[in-house]
């Protein structure tokens, strides 16, 4: 720094950064194009569970709504999904009890086997199910959803299982596949627009940060900023249709951290439930600081967060100078 | 009791002895020489957790009281070189490469259900304890170190420094502790939980929920849990598929062959190689100076006997040739004069003396005992 040029080159870096973000916030926001269909198929639509038994009482799982305009934009080709070729519904082939046609493969496996394996010829065709958790590699997702794994609960299942206004002459109608479209386009346009804009909880219903300071003794408590981990997450997901789609609840974000409690703006602390000593009734529970650990290595490490390292503690936690003499084992070691 | 009989007698009683220890044995289990303890702790070492922070090497060398170390338990460089246990360091964290990412291990001993080094130690230093610890004590170790070499998992360590009464060192499941009721140090001072201490029968049990609540994360196996017999202390590792091809199904569980761990060890105890040998020694250490010492005095006694014997002939024989001389010498004085009875004499003793000598290089000669 004795001449100066490294605080030139910063000054420098500093002005083109302020121009730079000056002309970022002037520029004019680009508007989401609308997205346009290139197919004649209705934009969305109702998928039944179409059977050929005789079914009077209209009894089956609860129908989906497809949203097949914004499918068949995210996908490279019709054939992607229609594996065949034919662009023909999904239920002509793939019924509730499997057809010659569909190679007996039933409505169920259709839609929701989780790994197909690669076809020798032709198409291999993809479920709504393993195209999901395809992208759930993506960097955004692959922190959360490195550790929250799918649970077959209702709340689940909805998300898709779900139309609004269905009556049971509808149902019997349309697992008979006589349901005629008009009737189906209104049932999917009416949920779709039930659907729009879920109540999400925002960053400022939050902290804005956390003290975490169940233990203390080596290192001193860690301030959490937790409003910034949140914003930063629904950042990067404002844009993600999927993403809105499945996090159906207002608080599905926050369930990574805060889970197996009642999803709310204000969960129960970690420390009730993960001891500060393993809990022999629960040896699988982690204790509180492996619990902390785990969470916050376990999430940057899905999102390929570099810093900071796993092994550099102070980082997080500055150093506690004034250390019990025997640390860690005189507050745990049960005195 | 002659040689035969002893022989006899002897031999059965050695192979009977040889066969009551193998009957032992197979009493016992056909397979183990320690008895399992149903309620014995273990420790589960979940790879996928750990970080190399050291912690645990730091834990262990406070609460065991070890000499500070020439580089501290913050230097994370040691982490590039593969480390063995030493007499002061109890266990160490290794580094290696998995699919182009970094896993650590820790290295410890393994505390087998049915160790090899107790197997290897005619000292009896090594006993398996209730608890699940593997215990030393090395009162009795005559520093043979057979239990270095018998070990699988390259576990105990020698005291090379000590000039005078080197031991052989190695962790001791902090044993003085748990008896306190407190947790070995490594695993209270992991900060991951990566390391998770129980009974070695839930730590299956979660080992196993691991694996199922998390597909693909590990490799559908605990290394441990046969292994060698069955250890205390079992390891997950992460799996990483490699690419599929033809023998793709083979290459299952290279991953604990990349983290350093010996996959070939099968499923029963190591000391059950060499136990039948081995138990043999204390019979040969008992018998085998009886029977060679017995066979030893039967000859000796013989020989002296057949001495006595032939010295007691020969001299009956001389003098009865005396007397026969002097009676004949005695005729030859009467008759002849003293004169001729001295030539006589003379000549009768030159020629016994001549036979005596051929008699000497022919007679005892070719006799075989």
């Amino acid at each position: 720094m004795r001449n100066g040029t490294t605080l030139l080159l910063l000054a420098a870096i500093a002005v083109a950064g302020a121009a730079y973000l000056t002309l970022w916030d002037a520029g004019p926001v680009p508007a989401a194009p609308a997205l346009t269909s290139v197919s004649d198929a209705p934009s969305a639509m109702v998928i039944f569970p179409v059977g050929e038994k005789p079914n009077p009482e209209g009894v089956g799982m609860k129908p989906v709504v497809f949203n097949h305009l914004v499918h068949e934009n995210r996908v490279d080709d019709c054939e992607s999904c229609h594996h065949t070729g034919e662009t023909v519904a999904c239920t002509t082939c793939h019924t509730v009890e499997g057809r010659s046609e569909g190679k007996f493969v039933t409505l169920d496996q259709a839609m929701h086997a989780p790994n197909i394996a690669k076809r020798v010829k032709g198409n291999t065709p993809q479920s709504c199910v393993s195209c999901h958790t395809e992208q759930l590699q993506r960097r955004e997702c692959a922190g959360c959803h490195g550790i929250v794994k799918p649970t077959r609960s209702e709340a689940y299942c909805n998300a898709c299982h779900n139309v609004a206004g269905l009556t049971k002459a509808d149902m019997v109608a349309g697992i008979a596949g006589k349901l005629p479209a008009k009737r189906n386009a209104q049932l999917a346009a009416d949920t779709l627009k039930a659907r729009e804009n879920p109540v999400q909880l925002q960053p400022t219903d939050g902290p804005y940060k956390v003290m975490i300071d169940g233990i203390t003794d080596e290192y001193k408590a860690n301030m959490f900023a937790h409003r910034r981990h949140v914003s930063s997450l629904m950042e990067r997901l404002k844009d993600n249709s999927l993403a809105s789609a499945f996090h159906s609840q207002p608080a599905t974000l926050c369930s990574t951290c805060h889970h197996n409690s009642p999803l709310k703006s204000a969960p129960p602390k970690c420390g009730s439930c993960h001891s500060q000593r393993i809990n022999p009734a629960n040896p699988e529970r982690p204790q509180l600081k492996a619990a902390y650990h785990l969470q916050c290595m376990g999430c940057h490490k899905g999102m390929n967060v570099a810093r900071p390292l796993n092994t550099s503690c102070v980082t997080c936690h500055k150093d506690n100078e004034a250390k019990p003499v025997d640390g860690a084992a005189a507050k745990l070691g049960g005195k | 009791m002659n040689r035969r009989r002893f022989l006899t007698i002897l031999g059965s009683a050695g192979l009977a002895s040889a066969l009551s220890t193998a009957k032992t044995a197979h009493a016992a289990g056909g397979t183990h020489t320690w008895p399992y303890h149903e309620n014995s702790y273990g420790v589960l070492h979940d790879t996928t957790r750990c970080i190399g922070c050291r912690r645990c090497e730091a834990g262990c060398n406070k609460v065991n009281n070890l000499p500070k170390p020439d580089k501290s338990f913050d230097d994370l460089s040691v982490l590039d070189k593969n480390r063995r246990m030493t007499p002061t360091s109890w266990t160490v964290v290794n580094k290696y490469e998995l699919n182009g990412k970094p896993v650590f291990r820790k290295l410890q001993c393994f505390h087998c259900n049915d160790p090899a080094c107790a197997s290897a130690c005619f000292a009896k230093c090594f006993q398996k304890q209730p608890d699940g610890s593997v215990a030393y004590d090395g009162s009795q170790c005559v520093g043979c170190r057979y239990c270095m070499v018998a070990c699988p998992f390259y576990v105990p360590s020698f005291e090379y420094d000590d000039a005078w009464d080197p031991l052989v060192v190695k962790c001791t499941f902090c044993e003085p502790r748990l008896k306190e009721g407190k947790l070995p140090g490594c695993v209270e001072a992991c900060p991951m939980d990566a390391l998770t201490f129980g009974r070695r029968s839930d730590l299956i049990k979660v080992a196993r929920a691991r694996i199922k609540n998390n597909p693909g994360k590990y490799v559908d196996y605990i290394y441990g849990e046969w292994d060698a017999g069955g250890t205390a202390w079992m390891v997950l590792a992460p799996s990483a598929p490699v690419a599929a091809s033809k023998d793709s199904h083979q290459a299952t569980g290279h991953e604990f062959a990349s983290l350093g761990l010996d996959t070939h060890l099968g499923n029963r105890p190591m000391g059950e190689l060499t136990g039948g040998a081995l138990g043999a020694v204390p019979m040969i250490v008992a018998f085998w100076p009886v029977l060679f010492g017995g066979a030893y005095a039967i000859a000796k006694r013989r020989e002296a006997m057949h001495k006595a014997e032939t010295e007691t002939i020969v001299k009956e024989a001389k003098e009865d040739m005396a007397a026969a001389m002097d009676a004949a010498v005695r005729k030859i004085a009467e008759t002849q004069g003293p004169g001729m009875a001295d030539t006589a004499r003379q000549a009768m003793a030159d020629a016994l003396k001549a036979r005596e000598n051929t008699c000497a290089n022919c007679g005892h000669h070719g006799e075989d005992k």
